[in-house]
């Protein structure tokens, strides 16, 4: 069975038509890039699917894993194991990056009928989990992502994606904003986190991420349509000649 | 010479009444329920429950001390605690703004009250935790109590305010707390009256040179409620800390008025006050500090937050800067919001359904008060409690 099925996928933000009849399929194991230029609802399609209010589905229908995504509120789509990694990850005054952690885990754990993780098995899954991205101490008794570093906050996404062991990571331009350094540890935390039951979605602007990490399938999105989709190798193709073909045709 | 003061003061009290909303003091607080109610003076012991928070307690019931119910008889040296009726000093009744309608009628009525004395150099560790009860229905009760930390000594007191559920009473505090040079008093306050009551207090702090002065006032309860915060900043480097926290419901209406008065050069006054208002409670946060000429130096921080869960809530915050020197830093904010609904979404797609979601979001930011408590036990409670009214809010 996929473990994500969009078909036919229309979505608007602020009665704005942004998605226009989005179809992609993603199997257990495999990594499906989404590359687009500005504009062309590639932040769209991550919060449609993840459960932001503020993004409206209109028309199509998306499968997680069997499940329509209607019946199921955003944190009941992480629960079921979807996980988003932001683009611009929110910081959290007052509440300690291991408290909200924990909350998150057991929530999800009470979900999937699993038992609660008491305060000793949680610790050794965070020193299990925390070499994966090489996260300081210091950042995990912090407040979420409160004066972290962009690239300390894009490493937590990856710590908690860890942590929350989903079926579905969705990487919204994870590696905006970046150095190489960064983005490679960002990359071989992802990597180390691929599974043969578990998918991803990374959605990117650049190609460069892909060097690190290198998707089974690559897909163009211009203009709220998927124009293009081919293996790997399409994204060089891109590197090389730019968005400017699709765009023109579209008259844009 | 307290029965002259008395005297004076009920004179004063019949003389004035209660104050009106006419009076900028009292712009945002009807206190016309307060002042037309008839209250008795009945009596009985106490039926309410309560928690010691450590090994010393001095508890009163229903304006009375409870020699029974109270654990203080096991103290060091230096250290004094008792029933202001047996216990003197000439400074009581020295501090207190005479003026104030709630001060005056404590003075001509208070029952009873807490004397604390530490003297000179002694630093007593436990804290001293006085619990109020009070149910009887209709009775008004006027406590007065006195904290002395002498020169270099230390002290922690928790004030500890408990109603019994569905009674209307009036609970009328006046507070005074002298700290002489380098010492320090950890003061705390934990406001739990009847949301059916009247709950006031004016809480007055005469800081010596390099004393300190820090209060931590937390309110759940009463249906119309105000704290007078003084304090008066008499040496130099002097430090004053008020943090705040007001969690209302339902139609309650609490006031925190605050008063910094900067005579002295180097000194810092630091206040943080946060509310969290639900269903049609009110609350009004009106911050004075004063910088005098003198008081070269000064370093005056203030802060008020309040985060509304509901469109019928409201609050008026009224930052009052009056400075008179020159070379001094002081700042203020206020603000008035919601959760922020991107943090909720955040913690949502992290599996954290959106009532613990608010819950969590709620705590956190209440918990930035919470965040400069040092007595642990003290911390430990207040937070147990603020958990608990979070709790029933979301239900």
């Amino acid at each position: 069975m996929a473990l994500l099925e969009i078909k036919d996928l229309h979505a608007s933000v602020a009665d704005k038509p942004i998605l226009k009849g989005i179809n992609l399929t993603i199997k257990p194991g495999e990594v499906h890039a989404i590359m687009g230029p500005n504009g062309s609802g590639k932040s769209t399609l991550s919060n449609v699917l993840a459960g932001n209010e503020a993004y409206v589905k209109t028309a199509g229908q998306v499968l997680f894993d069997g499940q329509d995504i209607d019946d199921l509120a955003a944190h009941e789509r992480a629960c079921a194991g979807m996980f988003l990694a932001f683009q611009y990850p929110v910081e959290i005054a007052g509440i300690s990056n291991m408290y909200f952690l924990k909350a998150a885990v057991n929530a999800v754990r009470k979900y999937q009928g699993k038992d609660q993780l008491d305060a000793m098995d949680f610790l050794d899954m965070v020193e299990d989990k925390k070499k994966i991205v090489k996260i300081r101490d210091d950042l995990l008794e912090r407040a979420v992502n409160s004066g972290f570093s962009g690239g300390e906050k894009k490493r937590n996404e990856i710590f908690q994606m860890a942590m929350l062991e989903p079926k579905l990571g969705i990487l919204d331009e994870t590696d905006s904003g970046l150095d190489i350094d960064a983005l490679r540890i960002v990359a071989d935390g992802v990597n180390a986190l691929r599974s043969p039951d578990r998918g991803f979605l990374v959605i990117t602007h650049y190609q460069r991420l892909l060097d690190y990490i290198v998707p089974d399938h690559v897909h163009v999105l211009v203009h709220g349509q998927i124009v293009k989709s081919g293996g790997k190798e399409l994204a060089l193709e891109l590197e090389d000649e730019g968005y400017a073909s699709w765009v023109d045709e579209k008259g844009a | 010479m307290l029965n002259e003061l008395r005297n004076k003061a009920e004179t004063a009290f019949k003389a004035n009444g209660f104050p009106t909303t006419k009076e900028e003091l009292w712009r945002f607080t009807d206190v016309s329920r307060v002042a037309s109610a008839e209250f008795s003076n009945d009596w009985k012991t106490s039926d309410l429950e309560f928690q010691p928070l450590d090994k010393i307690t001095v508890v009163f019931e229903n304006g009375k001390l409870s020699r029974e119910k109270s654990n203080f008889d096991d103290l060091p040296k230096g250290v004094c605690i008792g029933s202001i009726l047996d216990l003197v000093d000439p400074r009581i009744g020295t501090l207190a703004d005479a003026q104030s309608a709630f001060v005056s009628s404590n003075t001509a009525y208070f029952s009873d009250g807490a004397f604390i004395e530490v003297t000179d150099g002694t630093k007593f560790e436990t804290p001293i935790h006085l619990v109020f009860l009070a149910d009887v229905d209709g009775a008004a009760f006027h406590l007065r109590n006195f904290i002395s930390a002498g020169v270099d000594s230390e002290v922690t007191v928790i004030e500890e305010y408990i109603g019994q559920s569905g009674a209307t009473y009036w609970t009328n505090v006046v507070t005074e707390a002298f700290v002489a040079d380098q010492g320090f008093v950890d003061h705390y306050k934990v406001q739990r009256e009847s949301a059916t009551s009247f709950h006031f207090q004016t809480l007055e702090a005469h800081l010596g040179t390099g004393s300190v002065f820090s209060n931590h006032a937390v309110t759940f309860g009463s249906a119309l409620g105000r704290n007078d915060i003084r304090g008066k900043l008499t040496g130099e480097e002097g430090e004053a800390i008020c943090n705040g926290l007001y969690l209302l419901k339902d139609k309650q209406h609490f006031d925190t008025h605050m008063f910094m008065d900067h005579a002295v050069p180097k000194c810092n006054s630091h206040e943080l006050y946060k509310g969290i208002l639900d269903d049609k409670s009110r609350a009004v946060f009106c911050g004075r500090i004063l910088v005098q000429e003198d008081a070269q130096e000064t370093d005056a921080i203030q802060s008020n937050g309040n985060l509304l869960l509901s469109r019928g809530a409201k609050v008026n915050t009224l930052p009052q800067l009056e400075i008179y020197a020159d070379d001094v830093k002081c700042t203020h904010g206020a603000t008035i919001g919601e959760l922020d609904e991107v943090g909720l979404y955040y913690l949502q797609t992290r599996g954290i359904d959106p009532v613990k979601g608010r819950a969590m979001l709620t705590f956190a930011f209440a918990n930035e008060v919470l965040d400069e408590v040092k007595c642990k036990v003290a911390k430990a409670y207040i937070e147990g409690l603020v958990h608990e009214w979070l709790e029933q809010v979301e239900k």
